[in-house]
Formats: C-alpha cells, structure tokens, sequence
C-alpha cells in the first residue's frame, strides 16, 4: 500500500521555482528520505503534504486522504516535526503535550496519559513540568517529537530531525526513527545529509533546485556514484615525491592540491595496499584516510549523464 | 449514514471545545508573563494618577466632581488597550513555531483566533479590577442600582471583546511585533484622547468638537456615566449616536464583530509563513 503520494507537484514563491513537477510514492511502513542541500525544495515538499502549503499545480495524497481536498483527514493521521521547535516556551512540556492532545481530540483523560506515557518514552519525564524556555535544543526536538506522537499518526514526517544536533542526541534520534519505523509507521524525512539517509532510509529521493534527480535505493545511489576514494597527504610538500606517488600508484592517482586521490574499489583492501606500495617505495605518508562520496558528489553524479545499467532513475537534468 | 446536519452539528461542537482550549492555551501563556499583566495594570492606574490629579487639578467640569466624571472613562481607556496587547500576542505567536505545529493537527482552524479573543475577556479582568479598586480609592462611587451597574461594566466587556478583534487583524497582518506593537497603540489614543473620556468636548473647537461628538468611544462613555449616575447633564443637541448610546455602542461592537471574526478567521487560515 503507498502511505504518500506526491503527483507532479510544482510550487513557486514569486519567481522562483521551489518544487518542479516533483512526482514520488512512500510505501506503507517504509522510511523515505528527502536528501538535498539547503533550498533544494524538501520543506516546501513536506509543508505540502502535511497541510501547511498549497501546491500551485499537481496533487498530492497522505494516508488515503487527498491534501487539498481533505486536509482534515490527512491531520488526522499524520504527525510533524519540524526543523524549528514547535513547543510553547512558556508552558511546560506536559501542558504543551496536553494542549496538542485536546487539539487531536483526545479526551482530557486520555491526553493526560498519553502525555504522560510520551515524556517517560522521550525521557523527559524529570523535565515534564518545567517551562520549555529552560529546555536544551536535544530536549526540545524530544517533546516536538513526543507531540507529534500524540494521536499514534499512521504517517510521521520529519524535517531534518537532526540538523543542529549534538552526536550523541543525533544517534538517539536515529533510534527512535528506526523504532517507530519498526512498529509500523510510515515515515518520510528530510536531510541534508547523505550518511543519514543511508543510515535511516528503504528508499532515497534526491531533490536538486526543486527537481527530482534521483530515487532509488541507497545501495544504487551508491553505486552510481561509484566507490569510496583514498586521500593520501604526504608527509613532506615536495613535489617530486608527490609525482613519484602518482606514477606508483597507477593512471587512476590524481594529484588535488596538496592531496593524492584514488579510487577504492575495494575499500578497505584498496587502501591496505595504498599504505603497502607507498611503504614499500620509502615515501612517507602524513595521512591515509577512505572517504565517502559527498553530497555534492552525489548531485554531480546524478545530474550528469547516467549509464542506463546504473539502477537509478533518473529524470531530468538542471535547467 | 450521518445527516449533513448531525455532520455539522459535531463539527460546530469541536469548535466551541478546540476554542475553548485555545482560550485556555493563551490565558496560560498570559499568566506565564506577569510583565505584560502588571504593564496592563499599571497603565491605567498612571492615567488615573496623570488625569486624576495632575491634569484633572486643573480641569472643572460643570455641576460634578471630575474624578467621578473621569473614571467610567479610564474603565474604556482599559478595554480599548487590550486591542494593542492582543496585537502583540497574536504578532509574538505568529513568529514562533508554535503556528505550524497547530495548522497540522486537526483542530478546526478559527479556534485559535476564537480562543485569542476570548483569553483576552480573561486576561483583562485583573486591569479591570485593579482599575475599579483605584476607582473607588480616589472617591469614584456609582449612584444608581446594582443591576445599571453591573449593565454598564457589561456593556464595556462587550466593547473591550469587539475592540481585542482589531488588535487580532492588526497582530495577523503586521510585519514583526513591534510593527503591530505601534499600529495598534494609535487608534486606542485617537479614539481615547478625541472623545469625552478626558474633557466635555463642548469646549473643543467645531471640528473637533464633531468628530468627538460623534466617536464612538464617547457613545459608550456616555452610556457607562449614564448607567453608573457619573453623568453631568443632557447629551449635546443633535448627535443621534450620543442621544442613543447604549443603542450605538451595541450597533458598533456587532458590527466589528461581524465583519472582523470572519476576515481575521480567513486571515489566519491563509497565512502561510
């Protein structure tokens, strides 16, 4: 069953164009991620399917419910957390969570326990009568996040539920996405970040400047991305010993500035022989490291051509 | 099958318990800043001091003592400044997140403008009490029955809910707090200072004199001396609206309410951030 469908959906703020003919599907009880940089059009996507945002052309529907023609009932089963705070700071967390629960149309009794119920999940509940205004940032994304729970919503939304996060609260995040994914709820989130959607998601979609350039799995955004790289800095800024590297490395090394890139197409075999060779030949070596494609990387990957046995689909280039 | 009618009766039902907790959201919130409860107390009670004493040493009035004239006025001069403080309340929450979270959750949509106004009929009555105490402290006493008096501070309530309505347009409209902070400050001064609640506008000049005459404010201010036995005479020959004022004063409040509920209620619908 598809929990979201977004329909050639086109959004435009004046003369710019937020979202462009933007068409994906979020299978029932999946993750989805969003993945784009900054103004590539996710909240504009998710201010539209949650209700906040009317599209200028194209349809859109959540949880069997059509967003323009029944926004009541997609509020009904939906839950939102956004990318700012959403809590009163001048209420504590349990009447916040109580005021969103009568809002749902809980009964009072019953948004007294959920609430309850929510703040020992989200571990606030040392925290539930405290004003929001003394909350830290970690905490705060806790009770948007224990909100949007409230009424057990067969959708969640989230919009980058991490950004501005510490590590450690960033992993807690993770955590509780995944549990909520395992327990049957559909979730779509936003990210700028590539190893988020990697870690989170079933399915990836790739916004570029309001466009949908890719959707696929993580593995095939990978791979068409190709392999890790190894980034060699060498110990002394000689450029003769940078040249004697290349050449032993092979026709795949490039010199970039100061740093010495190749291809890992085997990853961590890849690099063990890296160290090996330049060992072997007596050049001494500052730093080895594996890196990860980069989001930009990955846009330039998939907004250029494409080999059709790449496994991402692929629509549209930049304008 | 449901009736259209068993449909819209619970929606209307939803309605009036969402509003309900929107009202009750808001005078939370209101008892969250003592600030913004003592700045409106103390504002009326520097009028008294100001217009009481240090202007009103100075002022007669035919026939009456001035601070029994002048205090049914300070009582409006209250309940037309909670059009400013709901302007600020309404800009402040438009800025925060708090809008978004309450747009996605299936709340009908004009409850929270509903529950706006009236946590405001709420977080006046602290000014209004205080304002009364001060009232009876500098020898303001009504002179007719309980039941005019409990009319005329009924008919200000009224007055003060209908007014709260422009502070709520002027809060969904404005660009940013301060901008509805100073919008909404001038017409509670015009109204306030072009009127009767100060001086007898008979000595003004013609043209002021008119305009006072016939600004509603002094419609209601009269009705409230008149219901209260503050009165000082006849009404000026001639200005139907002051010869009717509890009439005007009813006829102006329904007419704010009926044209701005429904346009603030769409405002607040469309807005998108």
């Amino acid at each position: 069953m598809t929990a979201i469908s977004a329909d050639h959906l086109s959004k435009s703020f004046g003369r710019t164009r937020a979202l462009v003919d933007v068409s994906f599907q979020v299978p029932g009880g999946s993750i989805v991620a969003l993945l784009g940089r900054n103004g590539a059009g996710k909240t504009t996507t998710i201010r539209i399917l949650t209700t906040l945002l009317r599209a200028d052309a194209g349809s859109a529907r959540v949880a069997g419910c059509d967003v323009r023609e029944d926004p009541d009932g997609v509020r009904r089963r939906i839950g939102v957390t956004g990318q700012t705070t959403t809590m009163d700071s001048l209420l504590s967390g349990r009447q916040n969570l109580e005021i969103v629960g009568r809002f749902c149309h809980l009964s009072p009794a019953a948004s007294r326990r959920r609430a309850a119920e929510l703040l020992r999940q989200v571990g606030l509940e040392n925290a539930s009568d405290r004003l929001v205004r003394t909350y830290s940032g970690g905490m705060r994304r806790r009770l948007d996040l224990a909100a949007s729970l409230i009424a057990e919503p067969e959708v969640l939304f989230f919009d980058e539920p991490t950004t501005g996060l510490d590590p450690i609260s960033r992993a807690e995040m993770w955590g509780s996405i995944r549990a909520l994914a395992g327990r049957g709820t559909t979730i779509l989130l936003t990210t700028q970040y590539l190893d988020e959607a990697d870690q989170l998601a079933h399915r990836v979609v790739v916004l570029n400047e309001g466009l949908v350039v890719a959707d696929g799995t993580p593995e095939k955004l990978k791979a068409s991305i190709g392999w890790q790289r190894i980034r060699v800095t060498l110990s002394h800024l000689d450029p003769a010993e940078l040249n004697r590297a290349t050449e032993l490395l092979g026709p795949r090394a490039e010199v970039v500035g100061r740093f010495l890139h190749l291809p890992a197409p085997d990853g961590l075999r890849s690099l063990r022989e890296t160290v090996d060779r330049l060992a072997v030949a007596g050049i001494e070596v500052h730093e080895v490291a594996l890196e990860h494609p980069t989001l930009d990387e990955v846009f330039s990957a998939v907004t250029t051509d494409q080999t059709p046995d790449a496994g991402m689909v692929t629509r549209g280039a930049m304008l | 099958m449901t009736s259209v009618a068993a449909v819209q009766g619970r929606r209307f039902g939803w309605l009036l318990i969402d509003s309900y907790n929107a009202a009750r959201r808001y005078v939370l919130r209101g008892m969250r800043q003592p600030d913004v409860i003592v700045g409106s107390i103390l504002f009326p009670v520097m009028f008294v001091v100001l217009f009481g004493y240090v202007f009103g040493s100075s002022i007669s009035i035919p026939g009456g003592n001035y601070r029994s004239y002048l205090m049914p006025g300070l009582f409006v001069m209250s309940a037309l400044f909670t059009s400013n403080m709901a302007a600020v309340a309404v800009a402040t929450e438009m800025q925060e997140g708090v809008i978004d979270r309450l747009r996605t959750l299936p709340m009908a949509r004009s409850a929270v403008v509903l529950g706006q106004s009236v946590a405001w009929l709420v977080l006046w009555l602290p000014a209004l009490l205080v304002m009364i105490a001060c009232a009876l402290l500098v020898g303001w006493h009504p002179t007719t029955s309980p039941g005019s008096v409990v009319a005329g501070f009924l008919l200000i309530e009224l007055f003060s809910y209908a007014v709260s309505w422009i502070g709520i347009l002027v809060g969904l409209t404005a660009r940013g707090i301060q901008a509805a902070d100073v919008i909404s400050a001038l017409p509670p001064f015009l109204l306030g200072f072009i009127s009767n609640v100060f001086v007898d506008p008979a000595r003004m000049p013609a043209w002021l004199r008119d305009i006072a005459n016939w600004n509603p404010v002094s419609s209601l201010v009269g009705a409230v001396r008149n219901l209260f036995g503050n009165g000082i005479g006849p009404p000026p020959a001639g200005v139907w609206s002051l010869a009717h004022p509890i009439a005007t004063t009813v006829g102006i409040c329904g007419l704010l309410l009926v044209v701005l509920t429904p346009v603030c209620i769409r405002i607040y619908a469309r807005t998108a951030r």
